[in-house]
């Protein structure tokens, strides 16, 4: 039986590819996998392939799709062929991480309390103020530890030359690290041997580092504090997610009508009776958490939650109002802050962002809008884009009117062509644009960086969206060992 | 352990013992209309598992087929199979964390497993036993693996409960629906097929020829069903049980609470422990069971009162 044929492989032109270096010059780090691939036929691969979606099935790892009140259960799209990183590029991201994450952190400290950073005209205040995310209620708060940021997970995209870009800081409630874990363990059983011979570095400390974390936070210095996830219940998509870092971690799984808040402290309703909690790791927007200070329908949250926060009763992770960091017109100031905070030279790069409220920019946006990406700056998972090279006239000229109506709303930059790594696809390898979002914890003793990560995939060909919720898929991340 | 988890662990458990005696009574009431001269009539296993509407079950009554059917798959039918295991699963899926892997895995299984299309061409067009022998097997299943992996706690407690309020209310509303049809219809009386059925749904059609050799009797059927200690299906092993597992929830935290429950529970098992066959009969069979449903029922509702926090 012959194995599955590579030739067929063509890399998109301009594009870098993660496997190949030109066509059937093969990346040293993929040597291993393509060598494993040649054995196997396209009958063994595609079994593979049907073996992935049943675990994914029979473990519960799905979203469920409410349609016509009957849940269809679905799973999200997985690759089986494993995006591989090397251990020098991953130093490089760690340490670019890592810069930008202390450099976020010290923006927040600052934007909250002294504003160093708008006195000193290094951001104007006018941008901070009208972003939606800027949150007066936490002016003078003091969080433990003075950390925000506890979990964030920035989304890394590369140019046609290799050269990485941070797309997005998502520095509120990042989802997906339950996907690193996942499809780490399905490619364990999908390629036996392959991932020690490779020797791929684990990602499973992730629970145990979030949860020692977590543990430090709590105000009250008792050897055994109350944590709990906080999750806006069973019909949320990422609700598989939430059970499975309770259960890796060990704590309770709590919704908001399980807590109650009593003297400025939050307990949560027992079998036997109130029970003090210290730590609070929210998967619930800042907007939902707390119905007396902010979204007043809001059922998800805790009545009184933001006093019990303000008093220092309770650490919420991450902070409530983080958005201010990662708003996209924010963003482009990001590597000012590097030098403001840190008097260091960015090592991860931004991606060149036009400010639609600045008439100069925003005249040249208008201009080359077919070589444009254009976001609004407070929406995420893909929706609300124009992506230039792919919409028509009447498109562009309807967003123009939408743009012209709030420019602070929108920003621009010019398309990147994402990097491209091999899917299987339809029984052969095809190259498919990728990204990826490894997990940054910032705990009192620092930062750490789980080597590996979630991939994203745009699965449809020459797509550059990889969103899940625009029709993206994931695949398992490997970084080398040196 | 939080309120809302202690009840969805109880419903969980609930919720598939329910499947469980639904099932059994299926195939044997399956297998006998399989078995007879006379048109079999399906009125009392309607009447006990489902709470779907009287016209449209009795539209059905005397096909087999599509009574299995609309028992297992009616959506309509809020006591279907394919309904109570997504109410099980759904409970499961929001106390995943509390329950082994294995465990949820296996329920997910049975949830996949009832909504495969193979299983309702096997009812509808192939032989309908196969589907329910596939269904059962999948409850046998989580049994097994609730036993092997489930820790031996207050979560365990709460599922027991669930799992012996469901199981004892099951067997006195079977012998209930039965006696009930004998009243109108004393023929039933000497016929053996009759008492052989209802034993086998509940299980004890072997216990039942150990124990009391030569023929059926009604008064060895209602001592079976009710006071046998050895019987799994009885409702006093059922009752014993739920006092067993609730005896370990005691706490200092909550002992009110616990108390006025234990009260309650203990005064059942009481009962039911000096109850016999002659009292039950000089009460009326019929009245002495509705009085023990109450009883049930009351428990359930305290615990939703005192454990679940839903007042």
């Amino acid at each position: 039986m012959s194995g599955v044929n590579l030739n067929t492989y063509q890399n998109v032109p301009d594009t870098w590819d993660e496997m190949y270096i030109s066509d059937n010059n093969l990346r040293e780090q993929y040597h291993k996998i393509v060598e494993y691939l040649k054995k196997e036929s396209a009958s063994d691969l595609n079994k593979k392939e049907e073996l992935a979606k049943r675990l994914f099935m029979s473990q519960g790892i799905t979203f469920t799709v409410y349609d016509s009140g009957e849940g269809i259960e679905k799973i999200f799209p997985f690759d089986i062929i494993p995006r591989v990183i090397t251990s020098s590029e991953w130093g490089f991201i760690e340490k670019g991480i890592k810069q930008r994450l202390k450099a976020l952190n010290l923006f927040l400290k600052d934007v909250y309390s002294n504003q160093f950073i708008i006195k000193d005209k290094v951001i104007p205040a006018a941008l901070i103020y009208s972003c939606p995310h800027f949150l007066r209620e936490m002016y003078q708060l003091n969080v433990p530890h003075d950390i925000y940021i506890h979990i964030a997970g920035i989304d890394l995209i590369r140019d046609y030359d290799g050269t990485f870009y941070v797309l997005e800081d998502n520095l509120r409630t990042p989802s997906g690290v339950s996907y690193m874990l996942e499809n780490r363990e399905i490619t364990k059983r999908l390629f036996p041997d392959l991932i020690p011979q490779c020797k791929v570095r684990s990602v499973t400390e992730y629970p145990s580092i979030l949860y020692k974390n977590l543990q430090a936070l709590s105000p009250r210095a008792v050897s055994n504090p109350t944590i709990v996830l906080l999750s806006p219940g069973m019909y949320n998509s990422a609700y598989y997610e939430h059970t499975t870092l309770a259960r890796l971690m060990g704590v309770e799984l709590v919704e908001g009508r399980d807590l109650v808040i009593r003297d400025q402290k939050v307990f949560m309703k027992t079998t036997t009776g109130l029970q003090q909690v210290d730590v609070i790791y929210r998967r619930v927007d800042d907007d939902f958490i707390d119905p007396l200070v902010f979204n007043p329908s809001s059922v998800l949250g805790v009545a009184g939650l933001m006093s019990a926060y303000r008093k220092g009763n309770v650490a919420i992770i991450n902070a409530v109002g983080n958005g201010v960091a990662d708003d996209k017109a924010v963003y482009s100031y990001v590597p000012d802050m590097i030098k403001y905070y840190l008097n260091e030279e960015p090592l991860l790069k931004n991606v060149p962002t036009y400010s639609l409220d600045d008439p100069d920019q925003k005249e040249y946006v208008f201009q080359n809008m077919n070589k444009m990406v254009i976001k609004k700056t407070n929406e995420s998972g893909g929706y609300g884009m124009l992506m230039g090279h792919a919409a028509t006239e009447k498109e562009m000229e309807d967003y123009k009117k939408e743009i012209l109506k709030d420019p602070r709303n929108f920003i621009a930059q010019p398309t990147i062509s994402l990097s491209t790594a091999p899917c299987y696809m339809d029984g052969v390898l095809q190259p498919r644009r990728v990204d990826l979002r490894p997990y940054a914890l910032v705990g009192p003793d620092g930062i750490s960086i789980v080597p590996g990560g979630l991939t994203r995939v745009a699965l449809k060909e020459g797509s550059l969206v990889v969103n899940s919720s625009q029709g993206g898929g994931s695949k398992d991340t490997w970084v080398l060992s040196s | 352990m939080l309120s809302r988890v202690a009840s969805s662990l109880y419903w969980l458990s609930r919720y598939v013992e329910r499947s469980d005696g639904i099932l059994r009574m299926l195939k044997i009431n399956y297998a006998s209309s399989q078995d007879t001269i006379q048109e079999f009539t399906w009125d009392p296993v309607i009447r006990i598992s489902s709470g779907g509407n009287e016209e449209e079950m009795a539209a059905i009554k005397n096909d087999s087929r599509s009574v299995v059917e609309y028992l297992l798959f009616n959506r309509d039918n809020p006591n279907s199979i394919i309904n109570i295991i997504t109410l099980a699963r759904e409970n499961a899926r929001s106390v995943q964390e509390h329950i082994a892997t294995d465990l949820w895995q296996c329920l997910n299984e049975y949830y996949h497993t009832v909504k495969d299309p193979k299983l309702l061409w096997y009812v509808q067009k192939d032989d309908p036993i196969t589907a329910l022998d596939i269904l059962i097997k999948q409850v046998m299943l989580y049994y097994g693996t609730a036993d092997s992996t489930m820790e031996r706690g207050e979560i365990r407690s709460f599922m027991s409960i669930g799992k012996y309020l469901e199981r004892s209310i099951q067997s006195i509303d079977i012998l209930d629906i039965k006696f009930i049809s004998i009243s109108s219809n004393p023929d039933l009386l000497t016929d053996t097929s009759y008492w052989k059925h209802l034993l086998l749904s509940l299980g004890g059609y072997e216990l039942y020829l150990k124990t009391y050799r030569g023929g059926f009797e009604a008064d060895n059927i209602m001592e079976l069903v009710i006071l046998n200690k050895d019987f799994p299906r009885s409702a006093i092993y059922s009752v014993n049980n739920i006092l067993r597992y609730f005896e370990r929830l005691k706490s200092d935290k909550n002992l009110d609470h616990y108390n006025s429950l234990s009260f309650n529970i203990g005064r059942l098992n009481s009962s039911i422990t000096y109850t016999t066959v002659y009292s039950m009969e000089a009460e009326g069979l019929h009245n002495y069971l509705i009085k023990l449903k109450n009883e049930l029922y009351g428990i359930g509702n305290l615990l939703d009162k005192y454990y679940f926090a839903n007042y």
